[in-house]
């Protein structure tokens, strides 16, 4: 039967059940129940954990670890992910696994402790020093939380490149029925691992790793980019939303149809690669798009505008942009209706 | 159904959300909690959110309340986000029965706290709150409603107050 | 009595190190230790960012490259994923006691169950010769061109006693600016791996190494100013012992 889970416990025991035997990290809200769950957990199931000196500390030590072929994660909030880029960057570097949990506070420097989307730019552009990309995954349900923690060991393995689940403040800190899967480790083994004998770690040339990473990168984004389309079939004007602001638009969407207004929503679940497939369904009928976001100056939008580019489809591109907050339904029905009626100005 | 449970911190508004989510879930609806948390919970200034329902929830934060059950004044600036027709029950033991409250809903107002020690149960005002408001919308029999909460406190190693408890339910769904 | 010297197949191709250089003293002694304990097939060594970078090349194990100053950190994850093998992080003075003196101070606070050596050659070797926290009061650098005037800079950091204070398995300091140095040294380096091996918990050894090229002085000088000037601030010998031997 389903219980009630909190966001971040839920997501570190999915953790568990996908065979993660490593957890490092550092306290920050509104992640720290993922700490602070795992250090009970962990030791029950004979694992372990450590909670770090500080969040460069706690990267390194997964570094060190994945090098290994051992399954194991780090989670933080907006600022603590900045101070992980720099392993990050290192991690893409060797062509390493890792999974990263982001539970996203607002805003720049010590920002608040608000539910927000701030962090898209950083975390989908690779955020450190380089040319990489972490793929990133973004759940709007705790159950999707769930479900997309238990696959991420196997797709950051699959292309040996780190993978970030990007969760939200409210997101972590909710409740939701949800179901587990059952345990699981790793099928098979990994062929390049560190294990002492210095043998072959699938290790470049330099003249060689500037094409290497536009394959590696072009075949992700090719075929990892995974969405949800939403009575988009006849939309005029489509929502892209992502997180829980995909949850309010949705609603939006039933409420707008319930009055015989033409929308749709897609919601992208990787953030990067992004799901460009998405736009290439979309009809003629298409007048606008409209990004739905919990930023300040809007972000997701950029990735929206592009992919429109991408699909030749040449409408404007709006942003409701809810910085601290998550815009509410109504926010987002009356927002459509002024761009319906012309009174917004299109971003792109 | 949205259902807002607000006080202060230690009066118990996490806790009753999530009994009465409990509830929803035994009856097979899709349901949310969500907790204030982080800044909001400076100064003291606790709430929870319960959403619950048979199709796809949105937002887990408050849009419209459909019952909001106050046990502080502060609490009351939450009424600006209830439902014509929604439900309000005041705790008359912390806002007074002179504050004039204009909705175009309906208010109960019933004093949690005395009706709790009465019960011998001080620490129930909030289990009160939800007899009251169970009574008041209708939304879960009593015996449901004393089972699942039964349940939530047995499964927390909080068995023993299980009589307290339901006591003080009884209390709250008897004061309206 | 004829004596065979056989080099370690660890380090049995010519290292990268300037002509000169302590470095390649230390490199070999380990070498020798992890091959005597039957370990060359079973340990992974962390390097951190400075001159030590050139093992990457010549050292003939495992190496794992981290980014500057976190070799420590680097070299627990390892350990927590193969507990089996050797974990050892190899740091100069500027990546552990500067930019990494937090992580290096944590994992020794931890006790984790590695080995970190250190070379200590009293400026930023890798980089052209800056200004570290080992630099001697009144040493040239590039950055501090006029001597180290340790009233603005502090003085040169003693990591070793320190981290003695811990509840760690085994600390020590040696040098390779004489031969009999150079045979305590290598007791240092057995203490210190095996130490690991028998799960003592945290060991460190630092080593006092020549660097003429960015010291500005032929070998023999700078031997001699090691002796004069660096051995009597940053005393030689076991800091630390293990408990049970």
């Amino acid at each position: 039967m389903k219980k009630m889970w909190k966001g971040n416990h839920a997501i570190a025991e999915a953790a568990m059940r996908a065979g993660c035997k490593f957890y490092a990290g550092y306290p920050i809200t509104p992640q720290t129940e993922i700490p602070e769950y795992l250090s009970a957990r962990m030791p029950e199931l004979g694992r372990t954990c450590i909670q770090a000196e500080n969040e460069m500390s706690a990267v390194y030590m997964i570094l060190g670890a994945y090098s290994c072929g051992m399954r194991c994660m780090t989670s933080s909030s907006g600022p603590g992910i900045s101070l992980k880029q720099e392993g990050l960057s290192y991690i893409c570097a060797y062509y390493l696994p890792a999974v990263i949990v982001n539970v996203q506070r607002w805003g720049p420097g010590l920002g608040t402790l608000d539910s927000a989307q701030t962090d898209y730019l950083r975390d989908t552009r690779g955020g450190g020093n380089g040319d990489y990309r972490v793929i990133v995954l973004a759940p709007n349900s705790i159950q999707e939380s769930i479900d997309l923690m238990y696959e991420s060991f196997d797709i950051a393995e699959k292309y040996r490149n780190p993978v970030e689940i990007m969760s939200e403040a409210a997101l972590g800190q909710m409740m939701e029925a949800v179901e587990f899967p059952e345990f699981k480790d790793r099928e098979g083994e990994l062929d390049w691992t560190y294990d002492g004998t210095n043998r072959p770690h699938g290790k470049l040339p330099d003249s060689e790793k500037s094409a290497a990473a536009l394959a590696k990168y072009t075949k992700i984004a090719e075929e990892f980019q995974r969405w949800e389309s939403y009575r988009t079939e006849d939309a005029e004007y489509v929502f892209v939303a992502f997180g829980l602001p995909s949850r309010t638009s949705r609603n939006a969407v039933d409420q707008l149809r319930a009055n015989g207004e033409k929308v749709g929503l897609i919601r992208p679940i990787t953030l990067w690669p992004f799901p460009i497939k998405a736009f290439e369904e979309l009809g003629p009928q298409v007048k606008g798009l409209i990004s739905v976001e919990s930023t300040d100056t809007g972000q997701l939008i950029e990735d929206v505008a592009l992919a429109a580019k991408k699909c030749k489809i040449d409408v404007p591109v709006y942003g409701l942009f809810s910085g601290l907050s998550i815009s509410k339904t109504k926010a987002i029905s009356e927002f459509y209706r002024e761009v319906k009626s012309g009174q917004r100005k299109e971003v792109y | 159904m949205e259902i807002v449970f607000a006080g202060f911190g230690g009066q118990g508004v996490l806790t009753s959300g999530l009994i009465v989510a409990e509830m929803a879930l035994e009856e097979g609806k899709n349901v949310t909690w969500m907790p204030a948390y982080g800044p909001t919970m400076r100064g003291g200034k606790a709430y929870s959110v319960v959403k619950y329902m048979d199709g796809v929830i949105g937002g887990p934060d408050m849009e419209e309340i459909d019952i909001l059950v106050a046990m502080n004044g502060p609490s009351l600036e939450y009424t600006e986000l209830l439902k014509d027709g929604g439900l309000l029950v005041v705790n008359s033991d912390a806002i007074s029965d002179d504050e004039e409250i204009h909705l175009n809903a309906d208010v109960v107002r019933v004093p949690c706290l005395t009706l709790a020690k009465e019960v011998s149960n001080p620490k129930g005002a909030n289990i009160v709150a939800i007899g009251a408001l169970l009574k008041r919308s209708g939304i879960f029999d009593f015996e449901t409603a004393k089972e699942v909460m039964t349940g939530y406190f047995e499964e927390k190693g909080k068995g023993k107050y299980t009589e307290a408890n339901e006591a003080a339910l009884k209390k709250g769904w008897e004061s309206v | 009595m004829a004596v065979t010297k056989t080099t370690p197949k660890l380090v049995d191709i010519p290292n990268k190190f300037c002509p000169g250089c302590g470095h390649g003293i230390l490199n070999r002694l380990i070498a020798e230790v992890i091959e005597e304990n039957g370990y060359e097939q079973k340990t992974i060594m962390t390097l951190g960012v400075g001159c030590d970078c050139n093992m990457n090349s010549t050292f003939l194990g495992d190496t794992i490259q981290c980014a500057h100053g976190r070799a420590a950190s680097t070299a627990t994850g390892v350990k927590v994923a193969r507990p089996d093998l050797l974990s050892i992080a190899y740091q100069g003075d500027g990546d552990a006691y500067v930019i990494g003196l937090s992580e290096t101070l944590n994992a020794a606070y931890r006790n984790t169950n590695i080995t970190v050596f250190v070379v200590n050659n009293n400026n930023f070797a890798m980089t052209g010769g800056q200004m570290s926290w080992t630099t001697m009061a009144g040493q040239v650098t590039t950055t501090s061109p006029a001597g180290r005037d340790t009233k603005a800079t502090g003085n040169p950091i003693k990591l070793p006693e320190i981290v003695s204070g811990f509840d760690v398995a085994y600390v020590a300091r040696g040098s390779v600016h004489s031969a009999e140095e150079i045979m305590k040294l290598r007791k240092y380096v057995k203490n210190a791996i095996e130490a690991q091996l028998a799960g003592e918990g945290y060991s460190l050894v630092e080593a006092l190494c020549q660097c003429p090229t960015n010291w500005g002085m032929d070998t023999r000088h700078s031997l001699e100013w090691m002796e004069a000037e660096v051995v009597p601030y940053f005393e030689l010998g076991e800091l630390k012992e293990r408990k049970a031997k």
